[in-house]
């Protein structure tokens, strides 16, 4: 008896999140559209607009990967040491009292790591490379660097804090993956049957002579 | 409710293990009404299936929940989610196998075998590859522990080290115990400089599980303690319950022998003969596998000898009386088995002999080895397979290799109340002494007892003082192995990460170079007050000696940091050649024990390959990792031969006490044809009352009901000369196993064919 309750119960359950599931979760649909995230609060109000802002509005117009040395190197673009922080900061007097400025070098005489807050944060069965796409479209394809980086970052010169404004959805990845993007031979994007060997998908032709390939879209190319 | 329907008669013998043992957690009762297992791990299923389902979507990005945390300053190498990697020791066995660490973002991830060692050449066994769960412990011991009354209280370092100072203050060095399991290189070095300090003698160094029997056996009959033995040279190997594929001596370089062996040697397919009471690993690997009447191994290899027929002298004269008749009747070999084995090793040389600790562990231990050894001299294998080993020519760094001759003596003086302070390093006593010599009783006797220790052990529970140490991947030192292979080599031993428990207010752990820097300090402070600590204290001892150890040509910085880079090495060290002619002067064999009416069954402690003496149990993936042979997992269990078990009513899973004169044992019996029918078998290494949450309460510990017999020449401890009797309890388990139904699921295809004995034809086999 108890047993047929249980399993009731049990049943009952099932359906309660098949019908959740049902209720709040439309199947993933390709979309390029933008999705502003949840503003965060970190622990020093990083202006990005002022290190890689344009200069005609105050910027210093510094290259992403200056500070985010690892993303052509590595899966992850990671947060530069204080170090590199200070590696500037120490010759520029100017901005020393700046209250922002002196929560930093309170971190770096302590020696004190800063704990930021992860903005952009995948889950943790997808496996994203930014060597990779770093790669493939600024040194192959040769696209200005914020452009490249902005794809899936926004556009960061004109935050303070990065603020997510991509959806970072899996129908969000394979709509760009699902474009013919240029392929440059001697970049060394490989091409013809090699390319299956890096799980890209054979780049074809077009109308005006380009070489072209889709992104890969191989399930285990993310989800290992 | 077909689910509810099958799993309803599984439910109950389950149910029936859950009170059996308190091995798992009581039955879980819900609302007054009993709640199974399986009906738990349902709702978990389904609980978790519903969680995963409302998951699901585009909402999944998490902004802003996880911390990502910076370097303040970094190396050039350190780049996030790109690993470095950094050449080590394992320190899980003293195999002395060179490891490397594959290190990310600071913490230590894998680890793989080094292939510069000449040793391990690159591999590791399960036992190396759980050397993270042991960094990583839950339960490692984080701050120095002071007993007050029942419990532990957490002091620092100045304050347990101002207490030993105190303590020491006015007992003389030969009130003084220090027991260690195997130590060699610095570390020995520094040890015995501070026992040095106070004048102290009593070094005891314990190993529960050491071919001791067989060093001196081997010093005997070949002049030196551990020869190098050519497996890969030999085209025939002969082993005395060996297990070198599991875990004799250094497993990981003989597989990759046996490995060449196997290829063999001019085209020559090299033939493996096991004779053991109880299969291992290496015998399931035999070519053939022959069971042999406990202690009766030297009278087989006497027979052989005598078989060969090509003995002359003394030799011929002592083999005289050992006919196949006789040795067949002894041991339980047949005639035409012995005439096989006779026949094998003339065809084919050089053949090896090898002498495991199956042989050795009876009172006669010593004899059964030096007679098998007699049988590699007669067929010439002295200087062929049996080789000289090179040896590292600093002989302060050479190993202290461990036995439990050491034990006895430290039981004894601890037993008449000779020791007033005991220190106990990298043993567990307390676990691994048969219960027979009331090793806790006498322990007690000593006023103050010091354990260093990763763990709260069952040794480190008796101890007054428990100093916490570092991890082996965090601390230095380094290790000269007992075995060498082909050259003789020095390994390093270096951090691969910082400390995880490096402790504030000055607690946390510590290395046991440092702990000794720290000691010896309060005696010769003069001498060590260079050494700020351990590292500078190697650094400085190896740079002395740099030309000798390769690095002449060097400045001293190039010199270390190539050192340590490789982690090994490598020295052209002086041979010495074997001597010793061992004659058969000497030799006498009991004949087998008669069958004792009241204890029939000859207790065979089974040493597995991934838990050894138990050190190790509290590392989830080696209680996980099934036995090779029984492929059961998180419990201990009663090998025994199916006709005994028929004889007896006794069926797989029923539970069985295991009586000897010396206490008894409970556990589950698995039917087993690899073992002889008078003998049975329980692993060591299990049934721990304390060492952490992965060990404590699983299984049982056949070393509690070890009868205290040694060795006559050596005094070694016999492992397999206790005798017990088997009775069933009357209550049941499942045998939690991998392995299916007898024969396996081969879904018909005859992957492994059986075949019934009567219809091998031995003649056409190897």
């Amino acid at each position: 008896m108890h047993r047929i309750l249980r399993l009731s119960v049990l049943l009952l359950g099932l359906c309660a999140a098949v019908s959740s599931y049902a209720a709040d979760a439309p199947p993933p649909a390709l979309t390029t559209e933008d999705d502003l995230g949840p503003a965060i609060e970190q622990p020093i109000d990083f202006p990005h607009f002022r290190h890689a802002g344009d200069a005609d509005k105050g910027g210093m117009e510094i290259n992403c990967m200056y500070c985010h040395t690892y993303a052509r190197r590595s899966m992850v673009s990671g947060i530069p040491p204080i170090q590199k922080c200070i590696g500037c900061h120490q010759s520029i007097e100017s901005v020393r009292d700046k209250p922002r400025i002196k929560q930093l070098f309170e971190a770096w005489d302590a020696k004190k790591a800063i704990p930021w807050k992860k903005v952009h944060d995948l889950p943790d069965f997808v496996r994203f490379s930014h060597e990779r796409h770093i790669q493939r479209f600024i040194f192959q394809l040769n696209r200005p660097v914020q452009e490249v980086c902005g794809y899936c970052h926004g556009n960061v010169k004109e935050m303070t804090v990065a603020r997510r404004s991509k959806q970072l959805s899996m129908g969000w990845c394979v709509s760009c993956h699902e474009k013919d993007h240029p392929v440059t031979a001697e970049g060394g994007t490989p091409v013809g049957e090699q390319a299956y060997w890096y799980s890209m998908r054979k780049p074809l032709i077009d109308a005006s002579g380009i070489v072209k390939a889709k992104g890969p879209n191989d399930c285990s190319v993310c989800h290992k | 409710m077909m689910n509810s329907g099958s799993a309803k008669h599984l439910i109950k013998p389950l149910a029936i293990r859950l009170s059996e043992q308190t091995t798992l957690a009581e039955s879980l009762v819900v609302a007054g009404h009993p709640f199974d297992r399986r009906d738990f791990l349902k709702v978990l299923g389904w609980g978790g299936a519903a969680v995963a389902l409302s998951g699901c979507g585009n909402g999944s990005v998490e902004d802003g929940k996880e911390t990502v945390v910076s370097y303040v300053e970094t190396n050039d190498y350190m780049i996030p989610s790109i690993s470095v990697y950094f050449n080590s020791t394992c320190a899980q066995c003293d195999a002395g196998c060179s490891i490397t660490g594959r290190v990310r973002e600071g913490r230590v991830l894998k680890l793989e075998g080094n292939p510069d060692s000449t040793i391990n050449r690159g591999k590791t066994c399960g036992l190396g590859q759980a050397g993270v769960q042991h960094h990583y412990n839950p339960d490692r011991v984080r701050a120095p522990l002071l007993r007050t009354g029942d419990s532990g209280e957490a002091i620092t370092w100045e304050k347990a080290y101002a207490l030993i100072a105190e303590k020491m203050n006015g007992v003389s060095g030969e009130e003084i115990a220090f027991l260690s399991g195997g130590v060699s290189g610095h570390l020995k070095a520094l040890l015995g400089n501070y026992l040095d300090s106070f004048g102290c003698k009593n070094h005891f160094v314990y190993e529960a599980i050491a071919p001791a029997v067989l060093r001196a056996a081997n010093k005997k009959s070949y002049g030196v303690e551990m020869p190098r033995f050519s497996i890969n040279k030999a085209k025939v190997v002969l082993s005395f319950g060996a297990d070198f594929l599991g875990s004799w001596i250094s497993p990981v370089h003989f597989s990759q022998q046996y490995a060449q062996f196997r290829k063999g040697v001019d085209g020559q397919r090299g033939v493996l003969v096991q004779v053991e009471s109880k299969m291992t690993l290496t015998g399931a690997n035999a070519d053939r596998w022959l069971v042999v009447r406990p202690g009766t191994e030297g009278i087989l290899a006497l027979g052989i000898i005598n078989a060969l027929g090509t003995a002359t002298g003394d030799i011929a004269a002592a083999v005289k009386g050992y006919d196949k008749a006789r040795v067949s009747k002894d041991t339980g070999v047949s005639a035409e088995q012995i005439d096989k084995i006779a026949a094998l090793l003339k065809a084919r040389t050089p053949s090896l002999v090898l002498a495991g600790s199956a042989a050795e562990g009876y009172a006669h231990g010593s004899q059964n080895a030096a007679a098998i050894n007699l049988l590699n001299q007669v067929l010439g294998n002295v200087g062929k397979t049996v080789e000289a080993a090179e040896v590292v020519p600093f002989p302060q760094m050479a190993p202290a290799t461990g036995n439990t001759a050491a034990l006895k003596s430290l039981n004894d003086g601890l037993a008449a109340g000779r020791f007033k302070i005991l220190f106990s390093y990298a043993a567990n006593p307390v676990f691994t002494a048969p219960g027979a010599m009331k090793f806790t009783d006498n322990m007690a006797k000593a006023g103050f007892k010091v354990a260093f220790a990763h763990y709260l052990d069952e040794t480190a529970l008796q101890a007054d003082l428990v100093l916490p140490l570092d991890s082996a991947l965090e601390d230095w030192g380094t290790q000269v192995p007992e075995y060498m292979a082909t050259c003789a080599q020095i390994n390093i031993q270096q951090p691969l990460m910082e400390k995880l428990h490096a402790g504030t207010d000055g607690k946390g752990t510590r290395g046991m170079g440092d702990i000794l820097l720290a000691l010896i300090k309060q005696r010769r402070g003069e001498d060590y007050k260079k050494f700020d600590d351990y590292y500078s204290y190697l650094r400085a001892a190896m740079l002395q000696n740099k030309g000798a150890l390769g690095g002449g040509k060097v400045d001293d910085d190039t010199f270390w940091d190539e050192t340590l880079s490789k982690g090994i090495i490598k020295l052209e060290g002086p041979v010495t050649a074997l001597s010793g002619k061992a004659g058969a002067a000497g030799l006498s064999l009991p004949a087998p024990a008669a069958i004792d009416a009241q204890y029939p069954l000859q207790l065979i402690p089974g040493v597995n390959a991934s838990l050894r003496d138990g050190r190790h149990t509290n590392q989830p993936w080696l209680q996980e990792s099934p036995d090779p042979l029984t492929t059961i997992v998180w419990d201990s269990w009663v090998e025994i031969h199916p006709k005994k078990a028929a004889e007896l009513g006794i069926e797989e899973g029923d539970i069985v006490e295991v009586t000897g004169k010396n206490g008894s044992i409970k556990a589950q019996a698995y039917l087993f044809p690899g073992i002889h029918p008078d003998a049975i078998s329980i692993p060591l290494g299990r049934g721990h009352e304390a060492l952490g949450r992965y060990a404590k309460g699983y299984g049982v510990n056949p070393f509690q009901i070890l009868d205290a017999v040694f060795d006559k020449e050596t005094g070694e401890l016999a492992l397999h000369e206790t005798r017990v009797k088997v009775s069933k309890t009357g209550s049941r388990v499942i045998v939690i196993k991998d392995e299916g139904p007898a024969g396996g699921k081969q879904m018909g295809k005859k992957i492994a064919a059986r075949l019934p004995s009567d219809k091998v034809k031995l003649s056409e086999e190897v």
